[in-house]
Formats: C-alpha cells, sequence, structure tokens
C-alpha cells in the first residue's frame, strides 16, 4: 500500500481556515480540484476525528467544520488545527491492542507473554485475539516510538511507560512545565510536537484539578493558527537537507487556483494532475513571521535557486544524495544571496533610508518601539526630538515596502528615489479609496 | 520524524484518555529538550526542577536546525516567558483578588490597586505579555504590560465576588466588539491568500461574490486591536479597501493624506478645507 499522505486534508483544512464561509461545497471542491464526493467524504472523516477528540461537544449535533474555525478568542488557546495530526487511519483493533497495552504498561512493567495474558482478559470476543508475535511487533514499534522503555534487568525483557517527565515530578513542577510548553509551543517554531506534548500534559494536570478549576490562563493575541499545517512537510524537508538529498514534489503555484490534485488511484474521481513536477535540491526552509508561512529554498538543475511555497508542495518522494562538496557550495551561494533578504527576495541588494516621525505629546513612543522591535538588521543613525533616521541595507524593495507603508504618516521615505515616488503614488491610490467616505460625512 | 505517527491517531488518543493512561513519544521529548535549552527556560522553572528535567532528558538528542533553517521577519524576542506567570497562576487557579502596584503607560506609578486578575496575554506581535484584569475602585477592565506590574499579592474574594466580576469583564468585552467589512480590489485576487493570511488571526467570515469576482472579509474585533487592524490594512495597501466601517475608513483616509504631507503634498479639497 502506498504510504497514506494527508496533503488532501491538509489543503482542505487551509481552505476551511482561510476562507471560512465563502463557498459551497462544490465551488470549494473545485479549488481544491477534487470531486464533490470526496470532498463530503474528507470533511466527514475530518469532522469524526474532530468528535472523537473534543467530547464535550460530542453532543452538539450541530457542530459543523467551518464553525470549528470560528474561534472564541477569550474561551481557548488550543491549537485549532492539530486535530490534522491525529489522523493516521488504523485498524480498529489495533487501535484497541494498542491502547489496552499501553494502559497495561503504565500500571507495572511487563513482557510480552504477560501482555499476552491481559489481553485475554480483557478484549471482548468480538475484537480478535493478538498472538505473541503481534505483540512483540506492536512492542517493537512502541519501543521505537519512545513510547515504552525496557526495565533493566536479564529476561524476559519487560517493558514500561517511558513518561519520567511526568511521573518524576511533583505536582507544583508538572504545573510549571505544562506552563512552559504551552508559552514554547505557541511562541516558537516548529510547535507540532510541544502541542502533542501540551495535550498530554493537559490531561494529566486536568486529573490534578479536575474542572472547573482547571481554566486556560494564557492567550496568544494574533497567532496565526494555520502555521502548524505547513509542519506536516517540515520533517521530511529537514531529514532530506541533513542527507543532502535531492528530492521531487508536486508543486501547484499559490496563485494557481487549484490547490490539490487527486491521485489516480480511483478511476472513478479520476481528475488531471495541474501540479507541476519539480526535482530540486532542497538547502533551507524558511518561516515568514510577517504572515505565519513558510517557505523552501532550492537548487534547481539548470535554474539555480528556486523558492517554493510549502504550502504548494504536494507528494514529496526522496531522491539521490549529492557530494558534500555540491551541497556546501550551494549552501554558502544561498546563505550569501538571502544575507540581505527581508523575507526571501534575493534581488540587488540596495540601500533604504527612511525617516520615522515620533509619536505627537507625551506618548509613549511606540514608533520607535516598533522600528526597535520589527526592524530587523537595520539601524538608526540619526536622531532628534521629532524623528529618526532608519537605514538598511535589503534585497530589492518588494518586501519591506509593506512593513514601512503600515506605518502610515509616520514614515517618509528618503532613499532610493523610486521606492519615495512608489509610496506618493500608493498613498494617492489609497486616499481616493475613501474620498467618497469623507465626503459623505 | 513522522508527525502522523500511528501512536498519534485519534482513536488511541480517545482511549487512552478514557483509561488516564499518558503515552509520551521521543518526538515530544526531542522537542522538549530543544526548548529547554532556551534562556527562557530559567524564568519559568526553580533551579532544581531545571536540573530535574535535564537529568530526566539526559539521553535525549535535540534538533538541529542549524543550516537548514531560518525565521524571517521576527520580531525581536524581548520576552517569552515573564517569570511573573508563575506568581499569577496561582491567583487564576484559585480564583482570587489581588492587591497590583504598577505603572501606567504615562510612567506614572499607582500602588497597592486592588483587582482580579482575568487572563495573562501574550502579543506576538509586541512579544511580550499583559495581564488582563479588573480594577475595583474605578471600575474598569485594564490591560497592564507585566514589564510594568512592580508587586502583587493575592487578596482573598468570595466565589461570589469572582463570578460577578468575571461576568462584568466578559461584558464588557462584548461591548467592545467591532466590526469591518473588508474588500479585496479584483484586481488583486491572485494574492487572495496572502490577503486572507494577514488576517488569519482574527475572527472573521469570508464572503464569495460569484458574479462580480469578489472577495469581502467580515472582521470580527475589540477595540483595542483597531490600531493593529489598520495597520495591517496599510500594509496591504492598496489591494484591499474597507468597504464597511466608518472609523477605519476616516483612519486610512486621514492616514493617506497625512503621510503625503509628509511628502510636502496637499490634496485636500477645497470644499473640505478649513
Amino acid at each position: 500500500m502506498a504510504k497514506e499522505s494527508f496533503d488532501k486534508e491538509i489543503q482542505f483544512l487551509r481552505m476551511l481556515l482561510l476562507t471560512s464561509g465563502a463557498f459551497s461545497r462544490k465551488q470549494f471542491a473545485e479549488r481544491l480540484g477534487i470531486s464533490v464526493h470526496t470532498f463530503d467524504k474528507t470533511a466527514r472523516r475530518l469532522k469524526d476525528i474532530l468528535l472523537s477528540i473534543k467530547k464535550e461537544q460530542a453532543h452538539q449535533d450541530s457542530l459543523e467544520l467551518n464553525q470549528f474555525t470560528r474561534f472564541n478568542y477569550y474561551e481557548t488557546s488550543e491549537p485549532l488545527l492539530l486535530f490534522l495530526f491525529r489522523a493516521k487511519s488504523l485498524k480498529e483493533s489495533e487501535s484497541y491492542r494498542l491502547s489496552v497495552l499501553l494502559s497495561a504498561m503504565q500500571e507495572q512493567a511487563l513482557s510480552a507473554t504477560e501482555l499476552l495474558e491481559v489481553c485475554n482478559r480483557l478484549f471482548p470476543s468480538e475484537i480478535v485475539l493478538p498472538d505473541e508475535k503481534t505483540i512483540r511487533s506492536d512492542l517493537k514499534y512502541l519501543e521505537e516510538v519512545g513510547v515504552i522503555t525496557r526495565e533493566p534487568g536479564g529476561r524476559p525483557i519487560r517493558y514500561r511507560l517511558h513518561n519520567e517527565i511526568i511521573t518524576q515530578l511533583t505536582d507544583e513542577e508538572l504545573l510549571d512545565l505544562y506552563d512552559y510548553v504551552d508559552v514554547m509551543a505557541n511562541t516558537q517554531v516548529p510547535s507540532v510536537q510541544g502541542y502533542m506534548l501540551r495535550d498530554n500534559l493537559k490531561k494529566m494536570v486536568k486529573q490534578l484539578h479536575p474542572a472547573p478549576v482547571f481554566t486556560e490562563r494564557f492567550l496568544y493575541k494574533y497567532h496565526f493558527h494555520s502555521r502548524i499545517l505547513d509542519e506536516a512537510h517540515l520533517y521530511t524537508l529537514f531529514q532530506a537537507i541533513h542527507q543532502k538529498r535531492k528530492i521531487s514534489f508536486d508543486y501547484f503555484t499559490p496563485r494557481s487556483g487549484t490547490k490539490y490534485a487527486a491521485q489516480n488511484t480511483n478511476p472513478l474521481f479520476e481528475k488531471k494532475s495541474t501540479g507541476r513536477k519539480e526535482h530540486v535540491l532542497p538547502l533551507k526552509v524558511i518561516y515568514d513571521h510577517q504572515y505565519g508561512r513558510w517557505y523552501l529554498l532550492a537548487h534547481k538543475h539548470g535554474k539555480g535557486m528556486v523558492k517554493y511555497r510549502l504550502e504548494g508542495i504536494t507528494q514529496i518522494t526522496e531522491e539521490d544524495v549529492v557530494s558534500v562538496d555540491v551541497f556546501m557550495q550551494q549552501q554558502e551561494q544561498l546563505a550569501e544571496s538571502i544575507r540581505y533578504s527581508w523575507l526571501i527576495d534575493t534581488g540587488r541588494p540596495l540601500k533604504v533610508k527612511v525617516r520615522f516621525f515620533n509619536p505627537d505629546g507625551y506618548q509613549p513612543n511606540f514608533v520607535k518601539e516598533r522600528v526597535s522591535l520589527q526592524g530587523q538588521w537595520g539601524v538608526i543613525t540619526e536622531e532628534s526630538d521629532d524623528s529618526f533616521i532608519y537605514e538598511i541595507m535589503v534585497n530589492g524593495i518588494t518586501e519591506i515596502k509593506p512593513w514601512l507603508r503600515s506605518f502610515g504618516s509616520s514614515c517618509e521615505v528618503l532613499e532610493p528615489a523610486f521606492l519615495r515616488r512608489d509610496m506618493i503614488k500608493e498613498w494617492k491610490e489609497i486616499l481616493s479609496y475613501y474620498e467618497s467616505v469623507r465626503e459623505n460625512l | 520524524m513522522n508527525p502522523f505517527e500511528k501512536i498519534f491517531n485519534y482513536q488511541i488518543i480517545s482511549r487512552l484518555e478514557e483509561s488516564g493512561t499518558i503515552a509520551i513519544t521521543s518526538h515530544e521529548r526531542t522537542w522538549l529538550k530543544t526548548m529547554l535549552a532556551h534562556p527562557a527556560a530559567r524564568h519559568a522553572f526553580s533551579e532544581e526542577t531545571l536540573t530535574k528535567l535535564q537529568g530526566i532528558l539526559a539521553q535525549v538528542e535535540p534538533y538541529d536546525l542549524s543550516g537548514g533553517f531560518v525565521e524571517k521577519a521576527k520580531s525581536q524576542e524581548k520576552q517569552i516567558y515573564h517569570p511573573l506567570l508563575r506568581k499569577f497562576r496561582g491567583i487564576l487557579v484559585r480564583k482570587q483578588g489581588m492587591y497590583i502596584t504598577y505603572q501606567n503607560r504615562n510612567g506614572k506609578t499607582h500602588l497597592e490597586q486592588r483587582g482580579f486578575p482575568y487572563k495573562l496575554e501574550y502579543s506576538m506581535v509586541k512579544r511580550e505579555w499583559y495581564l488582563l484584569w479588573y480594577h475595583f475602585r474605578i471600575k474598569s477592565f485594564m490591560s497592564t504590560r507585566l514589564q510594568h506590574v512592580f508587586s502583587v499579592r493575592e487578596h482573598p474574594v468570595s466565589s461570589q465576588v469572582a463570578q460577578e466580576t468575571i461576568a462584568i469583564i466578559e461584558t464588557s468585552l462584548e461591548m467592545r466588539k467591532e466590526q469591518a467589512v473588508i474588500e479585496v480590489v479584483p484586481a488583486y485576487n491572485q494574492e487572495l491568500t496572502r490577503i486572507l493570511y494577514a488576517f488569519s488571526c482574527f475572527e472573521k467570515e469570508v464572503e464569495y461574490l460569484d458574479q462580480a469576482d469578489t472577495y469581502r472579509i467580515k472582521l470580527f474585533y475589540l477595540e483595542d486591536d483597531r490600531e493593529y487592524i489598520l495597520s495591517k490594512i496599510r500594509f496591504l495597501g492598496t489591494r484591499i479597501r474597507v468597504i464597511e466601517g466608518k472609523k477605519l475608513q476616516l483612519r486610512m483616509y486621514e492616514s493617506a493624506q497625512k503621510a503625503l504631507l509628509r511628502y510636502g503634498i496637499s490634496m485636500r479639497s477645497p470644499e473640505t478645507s478649513e
């Protein structure tokens, strides 16, 4: 069986979150490049997962997928889309068996034979009893993912849960850990594994402090919920970079209407793939804090450096390894060309010089505060009572321009002249958008 | 490392929850080890706890992201974990009141004010923590930088007072809600996802007008967020237009006019000038 891919679910959730309610089923399916039937199936499956995790909402028959994306900020800081990573399909008997084994090993360390006895005792008649070989292979898997560990001592080998970070901490320490994990998962990237850990710790904390005492205490303002979707591909890419390995994938440029193409495994729903096949050597993954988006920078034969948005990458396959020399040379070139990128622009570096105006009166100087917070490697070169000059070397003006414009009248571009002209032209156009509003007053 | 491991499967998770079993993978330990290396860890744990955690994770290899990963346009991280978070946790969990000494935004210090803490809020943009609380004497909902909180001590309130105060806070939050409609200028429809990403941190509804091939984004936000929304609207520039929301529209008009004045261009039409 082909490796299960979650590209469809990822694109589905992204579109759901971003376009919340804009499209009918048909329009939504069309844009995703799937049939309405597949759309319904995917929606049902994701809803099932959501309901089985969020039991408290299960009684609400009316829970619709697009409602859950309308979050209530003050109620919870739960990661909305984490449930995507719970979507791996599993046979009922296997999920039952693995959870029975784990629960038994939480009580005490057990050997494969002893676990078999536990299964004999606990399994209901409708679920097929495993044999010892199956149990041994389950144990091997669980040890590999690190949820169990071997007890010291001779044969037979006994296993217990590998959860000292919970069992060895006092209640108070556990709360400290929960808070820290919550803060770091929300403020740092990558974070999917942190959210998984947060889920686990939360269960533990809830056992210690049953509701209604347990409340979410921390909120994260201006948080990009969709950023975790792209972490699905992150480790495949990190691994390829680490191994200096080429990859290939189907790429859907974000500007094309379609976000995904169904695999032609089922002739009934066959669709012509509109993705573009890419063969590249991955060099660097970039996270852009301005929009909460991810990029891959890679070297493509005959094209040089190419940039991809992670959200357009589907069906990654690993290919050949390149030599250390080739890889290092490409990486150095890349490092040099993005040195002055505000985000990922690799255009010609130029100097941008801007005057920022301090706010009037006795207000705190939020303009300067924001410039020093967000101005990356730019420096303040001159200061007076009412303004200051900021200078930065940057690749092209496209990426820095929105940031400068966001300061409104607190910012005047001095150099280069063409950016100054651009800015004037854009403000004139923006003014024209609102002239009628002014007239109507 | 596969983020879609079968151990993360939803049926397993929900079964384990029923039996109170907690299974932690090496993925999670690796992540934690990486995060414990962050300087913020020193503020989050006592030295003893931190040593204990590091001991438990001694065998774990943290991520090596050097070379393969870089973050761009990141605000300077002034503060990630504030030492006062631990102090407030106890008060919040017990739903108690407090005496707080703090400095307001103009630098004036207020001593030992009686209040009720509601939540702690981290701004991903300003990269710092705020205390959201209710000030009993002046009867108002406050947001104070933790950096500006000099001292706090717990002061008991009855559970009835706690409940009533939370209700007052929530009503006042409800009353501060505003909404606006933003239209994507159709010529920029190709940049739709970029624009939607920019607003994805707000509660919103998107409408697609089939005939006109036009997208409209209805935003719901608190009045305190208006300045931030305005900076986003200016950020996106000519791509979008506020079509509902008088306050935003007027501010955009003024902003454009004043920005042009910086370049020595006066666009006041004679009938509107004073």
